[in-house]
């Protein structure tokens, strides 16, 4: 009785399988291999049973729990400067600033102490400590033990730990993720992606290694840098152009190391508001990029004892009295110093103005090609480049300034080009390549290998490895649930250029050469920094090649748009 | 009929939007997919791995210790040794495991400790990686008896067999107990599993010996033993056809498939030989550490199940009778024959609040309700297994074998003598096999889940795992909950479903996370002694509120609602 009853509901069911099942094949033959980037790689597969319209809410939350359970676990590994006194590391210099922000009154923030971790960033990260400091005291049940003034310096326990590492994660819900998101929808909604592999993206971007590494890893608080840039960029993308300024002037205030991508937007918004003669609009930018300035730096004006604070915070923020490099950088100076030495052959003085000239030569492309295409297209590639450039040839650069140039590069995930993403993710490798020696320094390895391995795997990167052969067929290896079929076989993700294809072996082959050295191999006892050196080489050359590369791709696509490439 | 069917009519557009269900059953009908846990696999070791550094409850160390007790030792010595406070209290087939383990000990872990028996261990990284990795490598067992599962099954069976063995493989139960608080679930349960499997695919003889073979491993299957004994007596055994007829005593004698009865208990029997034989000497010794009767009623803290309400409530009438006792002492006449006053003289308030939920393993003393001795805690579990199981032994099919499996295991975790909190996977394992058949299964499932993961969460009480441990559960919870709704079947009695109990139940579910929260900045924070029990307590009442409800509303089911049983 229950299956009479029953029989025509399923015979309509069936009429609609059979249409959605046609609509399926359809396409599947046609267009999704060349749309979709990332076509039956394992996110793919994760993400596809949430294609349906109604599923596709949790596609969201599930990739963002996804990553933020990743990041949880890597901040379980050691951090910088764990248990090395006296001086500790990245790890210290933030507890640092918590508790000198949340015990000394503001006149005081930019004098006190500089010698032992002295804060050098800009206002907005002290007001960041400041929070998280009175967060991580309210916690600590004014006990005070993780904060007290003086006598916390170097306090390690696991309770402040997971603290230190929540707000990171904590500042990354807040700041990066929603922008990243909105980015990928934006770009997927004009690229006509599907929303599946919006998220695909989106997951890609959010599980970038270096950046997991550096943050939930070695400890800093880059995301938040980062995730105020997205912003700018969005609104940028959505035209509210002095919101745009606003945020970018956050992330100024945030970290002085997004002056990088200064040029791009200075570039952008004159050639938007003053030279299409919208002078309301320049105005108006003018207004939010002085006002969020001043909203930075007023309150150290105001409570902390005027002018010379200000100045003093401006002081220690540049602190152009550094030399050119100080540890091994994968970058244009470090590398050519092998062969010229320039501290011995120029003066200080002298460096800083050739690499400032040289920056500034690196930057005129990007800058003159957004200048006079002014396209949302090119802006993520005009900001790579950009900022690689600042990365390859500016002064007093750090390993871990890669993150600047691999933010808009890593955003590029959104392109529905196979050889764009390619690109990417050769380029992703090398960044956390080219943070082997700081995370080796940490007791990151572990951590380092899995995350390699984890975000490749899963953007499909190592599809060419295909455990169908590896294993007996009644354990079914292959894709879980998607609706690939057995026999499709994704492509390697190399680029289509066979020049790319041999630059991106013979760099993975040095790549793994240096490493299997650094692990078996003793460097001679006149050069102990062998291995780093040869380390910074292979990235420098990678670096440079990849600059090229959206140099070119900025001049080829200059006559297009997000539709049309 | 008719009026059922228009009733259904009329609330469908409300109740379940008519597109959902099309879509999913093309889900089912599709034979090009893959059905594969090999993605899984991959990514949930990645995760695992990145595990490695951090929390290890002090099972770490007994099973380090019984490595070296089976590796230096010699197996007649095996149950006695006690240098060390982790004596060898598993069956000897997980001794012979943990032998067979300490055989590929690299050398930097001998070195660093590993297999020194020693009273408390001293190891480092290498001995937490090697042990971790065990875990990791054992549990692959997990996922090929899932994987033969999937596979074997029917094509439109497939997609809701992939998500039950999906959940079962990502299970925050595995993770917690296995990968951060340190045990071999994931093994053992891969054992129980295919005897679960075998048992569907009607392979009754490897179903028995699978069982067996999980029984000699860990013990504590036993509490699902009375299942399995009736149904594979009930199904392949007893001869209950229709040419049966009763003419004399004779007939009797052909109820019996006596092959059958042979083989299946040569099987089993030689099982037990190949594990206890070996140690036949001195079973007594084997025995008294198998089942060592001298703990306590409740575990280290309260496992989330009946006597940890029955506890609550004896609390909360101590503290009620204290507070009046206080401002008056004319009641004394109503409370002299309570416990309390037998050592009222040097109890104060905090004392009587805080015992029994330190962490301390020990006797567990009620004030005011009456005391539990183990006998009660038999017969109440006993009582309630054997309801369990008589269904069976009339109609033994897969799905009420499943059923009553489900059911002996909710019986000895809410009324058993000393259970851990870790035994709720006994009930939700077996439950996950039952949740697709029907929609109304799912209200129950939803709620021990929720309650029966979020109560492992004081295993893990470093604060490093705590926000890990939520964001895991959170989305296994948000996955499944969703992709289980899905894929069960909505029965034609779907009316009979209770709005209020399922909207009772959600909320119950979310009201977890402002608990759990809670809990975690009490904990914290530290705020005073006198609340160093307070989230153990909310965690486990709370969470057996969960636990207990879910029993009633799957035995409701199980006992009273037939077409959901006909297969």
């Amino acid at each position: 009785m229950g299956s009479s009853s029953k029989k025509p509901e399923t015979l309509v069911l069936e009429a609609r399988n059979d249409a959605t099942k046609e609509s399926a094949a359809t396409t599947t033959q046609t267009g999704i291999e060349s749309k979709e980037a990332f076509y039956a790689s394992p996110l793919y597969d994760f993400l596809s049973p949430f294609k349906l319209v109604t599923h596709q809410w949790e596609a969201k939350y599930i990739i963002v729990l996804f990553a933020l359970i990743l990041k949880c676990a890597v901040g379980l590994g050691s951090y910088s400067g764990y248990n090395t006194p006296p001086l500790f590391g990245d790890f210290e210099a933030q507890r640092h600033w918590m508790e000198l922000t949340i015990n000394l009154p503001l006149s005081q923030w930019y004098w006190f102490d500089t010698h032992y971790w002295g804060l050098d960033y800009p206002p907005l990260t002290a007001y960041h400590s400041y929070i998280l400091g009175y967060l991580g005291f309210f916690l600590n049940n004014k006990r005070a033990n993780w904060f007290t003034l003086d006598e916390s310096r170097g306090h390690e326990d696991l309770d402040l730990k997971s603290f230190m590492r929540f707000s990171v994660i904590l500042s990354e819900v807040l700041l990066y993720i929603p922008g990243v998101i909105y980015m990928c929808k934006w770009i997927g909604k004009q690229t006509k992606q599907s929303p599946i592999n919006q998220y695909i993206a989106a997951a890609a971007i959010l599980l970038q290694p270096s950046l997991i590494l550096v943050d939930n890893g070695h400890f800093q608080y880059n995301c938040v840098m980062l995730g105020l840039t997205v912003y700018a960029i969005n609104n940028l993308l959505d035209e509210f152009y002095a919101a745009a300024a606003a945020c970018f002037v956050f992330a100024i205030c945030f970290k002085q190391m997004a002056l990088f991508y200064s040029p791009i937007f200075f570039a952008y918004l004159l050639r938007k508001s003053l030279f299409q003669w919208n002078l309301g609009r320049f105005l108006l930018i003018g207004l939010a990029t002085v006002s969020s300035f001043v909203l930075c730096f007023l309150p150290l004006y105001l409570l902390g004892g005027g002018l010379s604070n200000v100045i003093q915070s401006i002081h220690r923020i540049f602190p152009f009295g550094r030399g050119l490099f100080e540890d091994k950088v994968a970058n244009f100076w470090c590398v050519s110093n092998i062969v010229v030495k320039y501290r011995e052959v120029f003066s200080n003085e002298e460096l800083k103005l050739y690499s400032l000239v040289l920056t500034l030569a690196g930057l005129l492309p990007s800058m003159l090609v957004i200048f006079f295409w002014p396209k949302k297209h090119l802006l993520l590639y005009a900001l790579a480049s950009c900022s690689m450039s600042f990365f390859l040839f500016g002064f007093q650069v750090h390993e871990k300034t890669i993150l600047l140039p691999l933010l808009p590069i890593t955003l590029l995930y959104t392109s529905s080009n196979r050889s764009v993403v390619s690109m990417v993710s050769w380029i992703n490798n090398v960044g956390l390549f080219s943070l082997w020696p700081l995370l080796q320094k940490d007791g990151l390895q572990l951590q380092y290998v899995v995350i390699f391995c984890l975000s490749n795997w899963l953007i499909g990167n190592f599809s060419f490895v295909t455990p169908k052969s590896l294993f007996p067929k009644w354990l079914t290896p292959g894709p879980s649930v998607s609706q690939v079929s057995a026999t499709y076989k994704r492509r390697t993700l190399l680029p289509r250029s066979i020049f790319w294809k041999l630059v991106i072996i013979i760099s993975y082959v040095a790549m793994g050469i240096t490493h299997m050295l650094d692990l078996w191999v003793l460097p001679p006892e006149k050069y102990p920094d062998l291995w780093v050196v040869l380390n910074c080489s292979v990235s420098c050359m990678c670096y440079m090649l990849f600059w090229l590369w959206t140099n070119y791709k900025l001049f080829s696509l200059r006559n297009q748009s997000f539709q049309s490439h | 009929m008719g009026h059922s069917a228009k009733q259904k009519n009329k609330k469908s557009p409300v109740k379940s939007p008519p597109l959902k269900k099309p879509l999913l059953q093309q889900i089912e009908v599709d034979e090009t997919r893959n059905y594969s846990l090999w993605n899984f696999w991959v990514a949930s070791t990645a995760l695992k791995i990145l595990l490695f550094p951090g929390y290890y409850s002090t099972d770490f160390d007994v099973h380090r210790n019984w490595m070296a007790i089976t590796k230096k030792l010699p197996l007649k010595e095996w149950y006695f040794e006690k240098t060390s406070q982790w004596t060898l209290d598993y069956p000897p087939f997980f001794a012979y495991f943990e032998w067979f383990l300490a055989q590929f000990v690299p050398k930097a872990a001998i070195e660093d400790g590993c297999l020194d028996i020693v009273s408390v261990g001293m190891f480092g990284i290498p001995t937490i990686y090697y042990q971790r990795c065990t875990v990791i490598l054992s549990e692959i067992v997990l996922f090929v008896v899932l994987q033969v599962y999937v596979n074997k099954s029917k094509m439109s069976e497939k997609s809701a067999n992939f998500v039950v063995a999906s959940s079962i493989v990502l299970s925050p139960g595995f993770l917690i107990v296995d990968h951060i608080h340190f045990q071999y679930n994931g093994f053992l349960f891969g054992i129980l599993i295919a005897s679960i499997v075998s048992a569907k695919f009607e392979h009754y003889l490897l179903c028995g010996f699978f069982f067996s073979v999980a029984l000699c491993f860990k013990h504590i299957f036993l509490y699902l033993a009375p299942s399995f004994f009736v149904f594979l007596l009930r199904a392949y055994i007893l001869n209950f056809d229709s040419s049966f007829k009763f003419k004399s005593y004779k007939n009797l004698f052909e109820l019996v498939h006596w092959t059958r009865l042979f083989k299946l208990a040569g099987v089993v029997l030689s099982t037990f030989a190949v594990c206890f034989l070996p140690f036949a000497r001195d079973y007594e010794q084997l025995l008294s550490r198998l089942f060592p009767f001298n703990r306590g009623l409740t575990h280290a803290y309260w496992a989330p199940n009946f006597w940890a309400l029955y506890s609550f409530v004896d609390k909360i009438l101590t503290v009620a009778v204290m507070k009046i006792s206080q401002h008056t002492n004319k009641l004394d006449f109503l409370f002299k024959k309570c416990h309390l006053f037998t050592h009222w003289g040097h109890n104060n308030l905090d004392e009587v609040i805080n015992t029994g939920t330190r962490g301390l393993v020990q006797d567990v003393t009620f004030e005011i309700l009456p005391q539990i001795p183990p006998k009660i805690t038999f017969t109440l579990t006993l009582f309630y297994q054997v309801i369990a199981v008589l269904p069976v032994l009339f109609a033994p099919t897969f799905k009420r074998f499943i059923g009553s499996l489900t059911l002996c295991g909710y019986s000895s975790f809410l009324f058993g003598w000393h259970v851990h909190e870790k035994a709720i996977m006994l009930v939700i394992i077996p439950f996950s096999f039952l949740v697709i058949s029907d929609r109304r299964l799912l209200t129950p499932f939803r709620l021990v889940t929720a309650a029966g993961y979020v109560s492992l969460f004081p295993l893990l009480y470093t604060s490093q795992d705590f926000l890990l441990k939520i964001l895991y559960v959170t989305i296994w919870c948000l996955i499944y909950f969703v992709a289980l709704r899905d894929i069960t079947k909505i029965s034609s009695s779907i009316e009979r479903r209770v709005w209020f109990f399922d909207r009772m139940a959600i909320v119950y579910i979310i009201t977890l996370l402002p608990l759990i929260v809670a809990c975690g900045t009490i904990d914290i924070m530290r705020v005073s002694e006198k609340f160093e029990f307070l989230s153990l307590m909310l965690y486990s009442v709370y969470c057996a509120l969960g636990v207990g409800s879910s029993w009633l509303g799957l035995s409701w089911l199980y006992n009273f609602d037939e077409p959901l049983w006909e297969e």
